[in-house]
């Protein structure tokens, strides 16, 4: 054909653009190009170059076009506003004077802290880092294990990919062309379960350790009520967003419209000074840009895959395994698991997805279920050695907490994690349950 | 992040032709990147419109959903050439932080002529789009607003990425020749806790990289 590689096998030339797509991604070709080259490359293999070059021009428009999308630069402008409306702060203080009397209070309080600024962030490197800031100096003051401070915040930061508004499962959904709404709703208790786990965990450590955690009291019932209004914006966000997606009130994006008003006008009151606005502004419209650019270059590839008849040929295959859905799930996800250690959640979905998603459906699994194990995935990862990007955030922000320490404050989280996993997957009904009474 | 010293001239006149060139292409980057960010202060404002005209009112903005399609063009590609010169398009960063000077800048040059042939790719057909949709007149079917302008954004969008891209290049090239000279006009790949200092600035609105 027009390559001149004469290979007529669609299938093999789908088997080689994504051995080829591999090979650019490993030395480093950024994603949207290494995904839209080898997408037009197998394109213009299997159709000729005139309807391949063509079909290359269109879809950046046509698939960045959708309405669906158009909840995403809302929901990351809520997240670079919400730092600063200062509302971590505000956050954690509510959240110590409330449950710091438990044995790891502060650690625990930071947990929930950092589930609740999850709510407005949907950046997990971002809530650690801010948290590393307003939580670690508490708790070392409070005589709190310099590991389990650092490891509270880098594992805390995963929570915000789950509990709405996630970028991420926005993104899982319009891959999968499932409802953005049923995605959303579903991570929210999955989320909570996360955070409960956290925080038994911790304070099983800080019970039997006595001095890793020590519990913290004295405030009064008027100290709590009092720095219950702060976190106001941030209740008004997940009820804004849950309500209307539930109630049918406004769809994802008026919804995420909405919350960022909201958090604007807060952080507005607060003296956001507008510098800021635009920095904020300047912020949301790179990660945009960057997100729809790895979405429309993936999407460039998934095409020339569509073509080729591998993701079918790649189910076919998994089917005639004679082996248990679930085994082969929880290979799938191991695989996961390293894939997720050297790279970016993001660009790990989006590159598997295509392939492995068809043959999951067929293998029997929900597929919102699996969106949100497959996003717990690769949130693990982000405190998993090598990369761990939330540790070295920890450690970027602390630099005062060696490395080492961070990975070893991280490690009950990881075993935690491991048990949300096992729970999430022993009972599929903490994901099914929200989105199934959108029915 | 661009390598930048302002006053003299470093690396000779190819290295202060570049400089100049970066110089050039930022104003058009920062601006479109602005006018991205500013559209989605604007998406947030219709839709909270939206919500109280079509709540309170009952009488809710006529091709809403048109309005907000056409824009995501605005939203989704005008601040890729931005996001280009500060680094921000993800790559896995594993192999290239451990490569260091001629080895990494001929890696990054393959990989960026790799890019530009793509980019223009898109350039050029994505203006065939615009343009038979400007020939046809082609409208959104519910609201009949018309399409064209909308499209006109990728060949814009995709032209200053391009030559972001193409500076990226060159500069790359120049360190291929002088791998010791000063970095100018290149993104320098950055292993886990580097990466770590970024999303910190980031998070901070310390990074006023942007800031010319």
């Amino acid at each position: 054909m027009i390559l001149g590689i004469g290979f007529d096998d669609p299938f093999l030339v789908g088997l080689l653009g994504v051995g080829l797509l591999l090979l650019l991604v490993l030395v480093g070709i950024r994603i949207v190009f290494a995904a839209s080259i080898v997408g037009l490359l197998g394109l213009v293999e299997l159709l000729g170059w005139a309807p391949a070059a063509g079909i290359v021009g269109t879809i950046p428009h046509s698939k960045s076009s959708t309405y669906a999308l158009s909840v995403l630069p809302l929901f990351i402008l809520i997240g670079f506003l919400a730092f600063h409306a200062g509302m971590t702060q505000q956050l954690f203080d509510a959240a110590r004077k409330w449950i710091g009397w438990v044995p790891g209070g502060l650690a625990v309080a930071t947990v929930f802290a950092t589930a609740g600024f999850a709510a407005v962030s949907g950046a997990s490197t971002a809530t650690a880092a801010v948290f590393a800031r307003v939580a670690i100096p508490d708790m070392l003051k409070h005589g709190y294990n310099p590991a389990m401070a650092a490891g509270v915040v880098a594992a805390g930061g995963t929570l915000a990919s789950l509990i709405p508004p996630s970028a991420i499962l926005v993104i899982y959904a319009i891959i999968v062309e499932e409802s953005v709404g049923a995605l959303l709703l579903a991570g929210f208790l999955p989320g909570l379960v996360s955070a409960l786990i956290y925080a038994a965990i911790i304070i099983l450590w800080a019970t039997v350790q006595k001095d890793v955690g020590p519990p913290v009291t004295g405030f009064t019932h008027m100290d709590r009520l009092k720095a219950l209004p702060g976190t106001f914006p941030i209740f008004a966000v997940v009820i804004i967003i849950i309500t209307a997606i539930y109630g049918g009130w406004a769809t994802p994006t008026e919804a995420g419209a909405l919350g960022a008003a909201v958090v604007l006008a807060m952080a507005l009151r607060r003296g956001m000074k507008a510098r800021t606005v635009r920095d904020a502004l300047m912020e949301t419209a790179k990660l945009t840009a960057m997100i729809f650019a790895m979405i429309w270059g993936v999407l460039i590839f998934v095409r020339f895959l569509g073509f080729s008849g591998l993701p079918e040929a790649f189910t076919v295959w998994i089917l005639s395994l004679d082996m248990h859905p679930m085994v082969i799930m929880i290979t799938i996800l191991l695989a996961y698991a390293v894939l997720g250690m050297f790279m970016d959640a993001i660009g790990m979905l989006l590159l598997t997805l295509p392939v492995v998603y068809p043959a999951v459906i067929a293998l029997g699994f929900d597929s919102i279920w699996f969106g949100i194990i497959v996003v717990k995935m690769a949130e693990v990862c982000l405190i998993t050695p090598p990369i761990g990007l939330n540790c070295f955030v920890v450690n970027g922000v602390r630099p005062d907490i060696p490395l080492g320490k961070v990975f070893r404050g991280i490690l009950l989280f990881f075993i935690a994690d491991v048990i949300t996993i096992g729970v999430l997957i022993a009972f599929p009904e903490i994901i099914t349950f929200l989105p199934s009474l959108l029915l | 992040m661009t390598s930048e010293t302002p006053g003299e001239s470093p690396g000779g006149s190819f290295g202060s032709f570049l400089l100049q060139a970066d110089r050039t292409l930022t104003p058009f980057e920062n601006l479109a990147n602005f006018v991205a960010g500013a559209a989605v202060l604007g998406l947030m404002l219709l839709g909270v419109m939206q919500i109280v005209l079509r709540s309170v009112f009952n009488s809710p903005i006529v091709g809403y959903i048109d309005l907000v399609e056409l824009s995501m063009a605005v939203l989704a590609f005008l601040g890729a050439a931005y996001c280009q010169r500060l680094g921000g398009h993800i790559r896995m960063e594993l192999l290239l932080a451990h490569l260091r000077g001629r080895t990494l800048w001929i890696v990054e040059s393959i990989g960026t002529i790799a890019a530009l042939g793509i980019i223009a790719v898109i350039v050029w057909f994505g203006w065939d789009h615009f343009l038979r949709a400007y020939e046809l007149g082609d409208t959104t079917i519910d609201a009949e607003f018309p399409v064209w302008p909308s499209k006109l954004l990728v060949p814009i969008a995709f032209a200053i990425w391009w030559g972001r891209l193409f500076i990226q290049l060159l500069g790359s090239l120049r360190l291929v020749l002088d791998p010791d000279a000063e970095h100018i006009g290149v993104v320098v790949p950055k292993d886990a806790a580097e990466l770590a200092q970024e999303e910190i600035r980031e998070t901070f609105g310390e990074n006023q990289d942007d800031g010319r």
